[in-house]
């Protein structure tokens, strides 16, 4: 486990994950607290990856149960292994005639059966899905729920119990207990409002567009080689971007992608001609397109006139 | 710190914010783990264990800031302000601080307390007689739940303003007799003049914290409210951009209530005939098993929205309601008509809210400068469209049912109940005017599941939860 908040900031760091001392201190109080964390905010800022790395960090297995509208029990839960139990079957068919053998009516035989119906259904035939796979591992995990906004309400209610209690009841075997509490990540893009209940569980961690600094140190890490002064000048350029009225803003992975994109056009400065050509790899709508276009325009006539630096102080200021 | 925690979470409840007494312990947990010392933590800590929800985080720094914080960051501003109207960097700043304590050292019998420690700077001092005083008023004044600006002055009163400013003057005029230097002079009535702007502002931060820590909503949340029974017809545009976030809301709600009613996952039951059929390549051992899943089913949604003049300021709130409902939905189709219909799906896919509404608004893909005939669109939607409703469709029509006297068409609305799983209709107009006039409603109500007048948000709440209860 962490050591301090300062240890999280260093851990994640290693694997190449940049957080803020927000993020971490939540991180922090997850890990000592044994709740879990549900991460809301934006496409892109890395809740997913947030998920990731701790596991990486800590050196846990991450079990991951990506929820999608119609996701269900049996998806998320165990399913019975019919195939194999059929197979031990056909495979003990001569016993199974055994103990058939001298029954009186098919009742009968069907009652003899059915006492032996615990040998099929043991956790052998259990084909366990992501959350008993968390349950019952003989090591602590990370159980990244991932998107869990996307599942239906009658799922949510599910997974609040498994959370609550860290059991479930399967009929056929009885309840299984969780040998380790499993760190877990649950991550929503906010397309509906989870539960008060569930909220309830949950420490909150709302991720946002990162501060230029931030965006700065993830891009160096991510795109090796990326000149300095670009760097900067696409780090200042996006928080301009992002104030505007935008049917998308932009996200990390896209900033990520466009100066990939930059880098590989050998740019070392943000031009006019470059940068339109390529704003595609940044914003997907035509219409965001033409706003961030004139933007950019903006931007070049007051990097001209030497506005840059103070433009770069009052976004400084905005964000604290 | 227990006390303080338990009583800040009692100011996030009365504020609107929904704390229960477990998040309170964990908060107290929390704390316990970041230690008191390190301040970033402290409020991380309790964000993460008491505010849960997005649309709360920001009034959560605001009491935040209120409660822990009080006066520190009005203070902090207004020195700031100071020193760049004074052309002084900080340790200028404090050297003539100490000059400025120096002269009112020999004027301290000509001043009040409050003057004296405002003056100096000395702003700690100034919070807590400002406090002492407001103490003597509160609970009266709060009770009549007065204004921000009725309460300030109450306080204002009590401290005597007059005489802070009579001393004030009465030492800018001593300190010219005794010779000081004119850009001393000049220096020094700036400096008491921002000193005083300092304390009226101090004096209405105050007022807010007061009225705030007692529970009255903060301005912002009282116009929501408001906003809420005010008549769709009545919005300014200040009003329909403010909305953007309540029709969101609204429109996830309506999405989770209609998912809500769909059966509860069902893992489909045992098939023996494609069982059996599928297995055949076994020699009819059920190696695999065949399932039979029902197809879940995704509702889908047709909207028609009225987008004539008599109903303007309801259809762009609506509109904007729609466009959160498609964004929400794979499965939306949007039509808009007055006279003839235009299907605006696309419009809304490809643009961002305001700019897709105002849009479709404008006639981007139907004449909208024509008189309203309801018959004409129905006509037309059936002849274009028809095919897109099936037997999951809720289709939703929003519209005053004004038809300037023409042909009704109500057959079409028959067909379309037939076809579709539930007809909806939604009138902005208030029901008493129904039926008269060129109001078609009369006419059309026998063909719709459900009908209801919409002429504001709070019914447009009620409205979804009925749809979908
Ligand atoms: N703090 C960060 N440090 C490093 N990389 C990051 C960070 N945040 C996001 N990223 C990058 O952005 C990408 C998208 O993040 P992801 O977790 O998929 O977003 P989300 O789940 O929030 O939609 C990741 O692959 C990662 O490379
Ligand atoms: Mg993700």
């Amino acid at each position: 486990m962490f050591r301090s908040i300062d240890d999280v900031i260093r851990r994640l760091g290693e694997q190449k994950y940049i957080c803020n001392k927000n993020v971490a201190t939540v991180v922090y109080l997850a890990c000592a607290m044994q709740k879990p964390v549900l991460v809301e905010g934006p496409a892109g800022v890395g809740k997913t990856e947030l998920g990731k790395v701790l596991a990486n960090s800590l050196g846990l297995e991450l079990i991951r149960l990506q929820c999608y509208e119609g996701l269900d029990e049996g998806k998320a839960l165990y399913e019975w292994e019919y195939a194999k139990q059929l197979l031990y079957t056909q495979i003990l068919k001569d016993k199974v005639g055994e103990i058939l053998q001298g029954s009186q009516s098919l009742k009968q035989a069907v009652d003899r059966i059915a006492k032996e119906d615990d040998v099929f259904f043991s956790e052998k035939f259990l084909l366990p899905r992501p959350l008993l796979r968390a349950l019952v591992a003989e090591k602590s995990t990370v159980l990244l729920v991932d998107e869990v906004d996307k599942s239906d309400t009658e799922f949510e209610a599910f997974l609040l119990e498994v959370l609550s209690d860290f059991q479930i009841s399967v009929p056929e075997i009885g309840t299984l207990r969780a040998k380790h509490l499993p760190l877990v990540i649950l991550t929503s893009n906010n397309s509906r409002e989870m539960s008060d209940a569930l909220k309830r569980r949950c420490l909150h961690l709302y991720l946002d567009f990162p501060e230029p600094q931030r965006e700065m140190e993830i891009i160096k890490l991510k795109v090796p080689g990326v000149g300095e002064k670009l760097v900067e000048e696409v780090a200042y350029l996006l928080q301009r971007l992002r104030k505007l009225d935008l049917k998308k803003k932009p996200s990390i992975s896209e900033t990520l992608d466009w100066v990939k994109a930059l880098t590989l056009l050998n740019m070392k400065r943000l031009d006019d001609q470059l940068v339109q050509e390529t704003l595609s790899t940044l914003m997907k709508y035509e219409g965001d397109i033409r706003k961030a276009e004139e933007e950019l325009k903006r931007y070049l006539a007051d990097r001209k006139t030497k506005l840059h630096a103070a433009a770069v102080e009052s976004d400084k200021d905005l964000l604290h | 710190m227990n006390d303080q925690i338990v009583e800040f979470s009692n100011l996030l409840r009365r504020n609107g914010i929904r704390v229960s007494p477990s998040e309170n312990m964990e908060a107290l947990r929390a704390l316990e783990l970041v230690g008191v010392g390190d301040p970033h933590g402290f409020r991380t800590a309790l964000r993460a264990t008491l505010v849960k929800r997005f649309a709360d985080m920001r009034l959560f720094e605001e009491l935040f800031e209120l409660f822990f914080l009080g006066f520190g960051k009005a203070v902090a501003e207004s020195d700031r302000r100071l020193m760049a109207q004074l052309g002084l960097n900080p340790k200028e700043f404090q050297e003539w601080l100490e000059q400025v304590r120096s002269l009112l050292e020999h004027r301290k019998d000509h001043l009040s307390p409050i003057a004296r420690a405002l003056l100096a700077g000395d702003m700690g001092q100034v919070e807590r007689l400002l406090r002492e005083a407001a103490a003597t008023e509160d609970g009266e004044a709060v009770e009549r739940r007065v204004s921000v600006g009725v309460y300030s002055h109450r306080v204002a009163v009590a401290i005597q303003i007059d005489r802070v400013e009579q001393e004030t003057a009465d030492f800018l005029a001593w300190a010219e007799s005794r010779g000081a230097a004119p850009e001393i002079l000049e220096r020094l009535a700036r400096y008491l003049d921002e000193r005083l702007k300092a304390l009226s502002q101090l004096l209405r931060e105050l007022a807010e914290q007061e009225l705030r820590k007692s529970g009255q909503t903060p301005p912002g949340r009282e116009r929501l409210e408001y906003l809420m029974q005010k008549s769709f017809s009545y919005y300014t545009a200040e009003d329909i951009r403010r909305m953007n976030e309540v029709v969101t809301q609204l429109a996830r709600r309506f999405k989770n209530l209609l998912s809500l009613r769909r059966k509860k996952a069902d893992r489909g039951r045992f098939d023996v005939k494609d069982t059996l059929r599928k297995n055949l390549q076994y020699g009819g051992v059920p190696f695999e098993i065949q399932l039979d899943r029902r197809k879940r089913e995704k509702p889908q949604v047709i909207v028609l929205c009225d987008i004539s003049d008599s109903v303007l300021n309801a259809s762009r709130f609506m509109l904007q309601f729609v466009y959160s409902l498609q964004e929400l939905y794979s499965k939306v189709r949007s039509f808009v008509f007055v006279s003839e219909v235009g299907e605006v799906t696309q419009l809304f896919e490809e643009n961002e809210i305001q700019t897709a509404v105002e849009m479709a608004l404008k006639g981007e893909v139907i004449d909208v400068y024509c008189h309203s005939n309801f018959g004409r669109a129905f006509d037309m939607f059936y002849r274009e469209h028809f095919s897109a409703v099936t037997s999951k469709t809720t289709f939703l029509v929003i519209g005053d049912g004004r038809n300037n006297y023409n042909s009704p068409n109500d057959w079409v609305l028959k067909e379309i109940q037939q076809k579709a799983k539930q007809l909806i209709w939604l009138n902005p107009e208030s029901r008493l005017t129904w039926g008269f006039g060129d109001s078609e409603m009369a006419r059309y109500v026998p063909h719709c599941d459900f009908v209801e007048e919409c002429r504001n948000i709070e019914q447009l709440y009620k409205v979804i939860d009925r749809i979908a209860a």
